[in-house]
């Protein structure tokens, strides 16, 4: 059946996939979640502080570093996964900046820096794997982008513009290149149990679980997602089980679109 | 299957034919156990006739399911009709009514005799089949369209007000999907039509079949959701 976790075996005949920001949370897991599935993965970050040569071992993948608001970094990231492992079939656009500030304090280089990693980085990557797809005839963009691109969060008004714009990207996208037989989603995630917890902690002055506890009371279902809730979303959207999928955006979020009754 | 090693029950409604028969299948081939209720005889591991509009004969189907397999693990309503090419002004109350009770009533009385098995395990996963046309509305067939919209209501608001259990209730709204309901004349089979889409085809049961799995499967951080599979005609 497809999208199940060991269907793939190690002999990676799924094609090669790229993942950015995939150091930790989302992305780590997204990219285990892909190479279990039998894909090729190459893993990217801003920067190799191990963690993702590590990865890239772990999964017999490629660690393929670069900070993707640099103008030439994309095209050649992908280039040298090209002449590696292969053209890329799937792209899980994950990387992404985030400062919390209220909207009059915002920083101008705060604000670009969160436009033109999440959202400008993207639409180079974007464009430097789709010349290789259209050749296929075959290829899947997974954007994750943000709930708070969907309903707004309070200070966070450069992220949400990121994210919000990620979704209208996925909708053009899904129109432009579905005839071309690539296929272009976004999973739209909310509070999720990654690293970023600890920096919001932090930021709050509280504990980790006093984090925790804070974000479940906003969330109907009163759970946080975990990084392998959006991973099996972005397999889900990698797969043959997708294949009449285009445009949408998935809210793997406890039914955090509506405030607690 | 379970980590216990007891095989998963799946309900399916309208399981005879189109979208419900693929959604079953689906379940089987990934090992469940899976029970049937349509007009017609299905193809599943337990084949049950009832009108899904009819509260009382839902109520004894699902029983029966409950006393041949011990659990229902996921509830797909996939029994509907679809009727189109009706001015909004020609169709009548009893083709309204008729839509109302078999769509929105059927969902309704399917999710009222699984819920309370569902919540005495603490745990279960619902999967509504809206379509695509709910969410950015339709002419001539306006009814359908009604009755499907409601589905969504009903469904968002199930999946609330059982939120803080590990039952999960969400829709699936498939777009234009190649199945006997949609006749051989249908608008939506017509080439011009196609062609507007994204992917330039119908969907295929199996697609909606393989949505649902995934939320039977690894939907649990949903809540509410609706996705839709849809060939790109909502986007």
């Amino acid at each position: 059946m497809a999208g199940q976790a060991d269907s793939g075996g190690r002999d990676k005949q799924r094609g090669v996939a790229l993942v950015t920001g995939a150091a930790q949370g989302v992305g780590r897991a997204t990219a285990l979640r892909l190479a279990a599935d039998g894909f090729s993965v190459a893993v990217n970050d801003i920067a190799d502080d191990g963690r993702i040569t590590e990865l890239a071992e772990q999964i017999g993948g490629l660690a393929v570093p670069a900070d993707i608001a640099d103008p030439g970094s994309g095209p050649a990231m992908v280039e040298a996964i090209a002449s590696t492992l292969g053209p890329v079939h799937v792209l899980v656009a994950n990387a992404a900046a985030m400062a919390m500030s209220p909207f009059l304090e915002a920083d101008p280089d705060q604000w670009w820096r969160q436009i033109d990693v999440n959202l400008s980085g993207h639409f180079r990557v974007i464009q430097a794997v789709i010349p290789a797809m259209r050749a296929m005839g075959h290829g899947r963009i997974v954007i994750i982008s943000s709930g708070w691109g969907v309903i707004g969060h309070p200070n966070a008004t450069a992220y949400a513009a990121s994210k919000a714009g990620l979704i209208a990207l996925t909708k053009g996208l899904g129109r432009e290149l579905g005839p071309h037989g690539i296929l272009t989603n976004a999973i739209a995630p909310s509070f999720i149990d990654t690293e970023q917890l600890r920096v919001d902690a932090d930021d709050a002055g509280i504990s980790l679980d006093e984090m925790r506890q804070r974000y479940r009371e906003l969330i109907p279902v009163r759970q946080l997602a975990s990084p392998d809730d959006i991973a099996a979303a972005a397999a889900f959207l990698a797969g043959p089980g997708s294949s009449g999928v285009i445009g949408q955006v998935l809210q793997p979020s406890g039914g955090v679109t509506r405030t607690r009754a | 299957m379970t980590s216990s090693g007891t095989p998963l029950v799946a309900v399916v409604t309208g399981a005879a034919s189109g979208i419900g028969r693929a959604c079953g299948e689906a379940m089987r081939q990934a090992g469940w156990r899976t029970a049937g209720i349509d007009l017609n005889a299905s193809g599943t591991d337990l084949s049950l006739r009832a009108d899904v509009s009819d509260p009382a004969a839902v109520a004894a189907a699902v029983e029966q399911v409950t006393d041949s397999f011990g659990q229902i693990d996921l509830l797909v309503t996939a029994a509907g009709y679809y009727e189109e090419g009706i001015d909004v002004t020609d169709i009548t109350i009893q083709q309204w009514d008729r839509m109302l009770s078999v769509i929105l009533g059927g969902t309704v009385n399917c999710c009222a005799a699984v819920l309370p098995h569902m919540l005495s395990r603490g745990t279960g996963t619902i999967v509504a089949i809206s379509s695509e046309l709910a969410l950015a509305g339709s002419a001539t067939d306006l009814h359908y369209v009604a009755a499907k919209g409601a589905v969504l209501g009903f469904i968002k608001s199930l999946a609330m007000e059982v939120a803080q259990t590990a039952i999960r209730v969400n829709a699936v709204a498939p777009g234009p999907t190649d199945t006997p309901l949609l006749a051989q004349d249908s608008l939506w089979r017509k080439p011009d039509y196609l062609a507007t889409l994204p992917l330039g085809r119908l969907v295929k049961p199996e697609e909606i079949a393989a949505a649902v799995y995934y939320l039977a499967t690894e939907g649990s951080a949903y809540c509410g959701e609706v996705l839709s599979p849809n060939a790109g005609a909502v986007i």
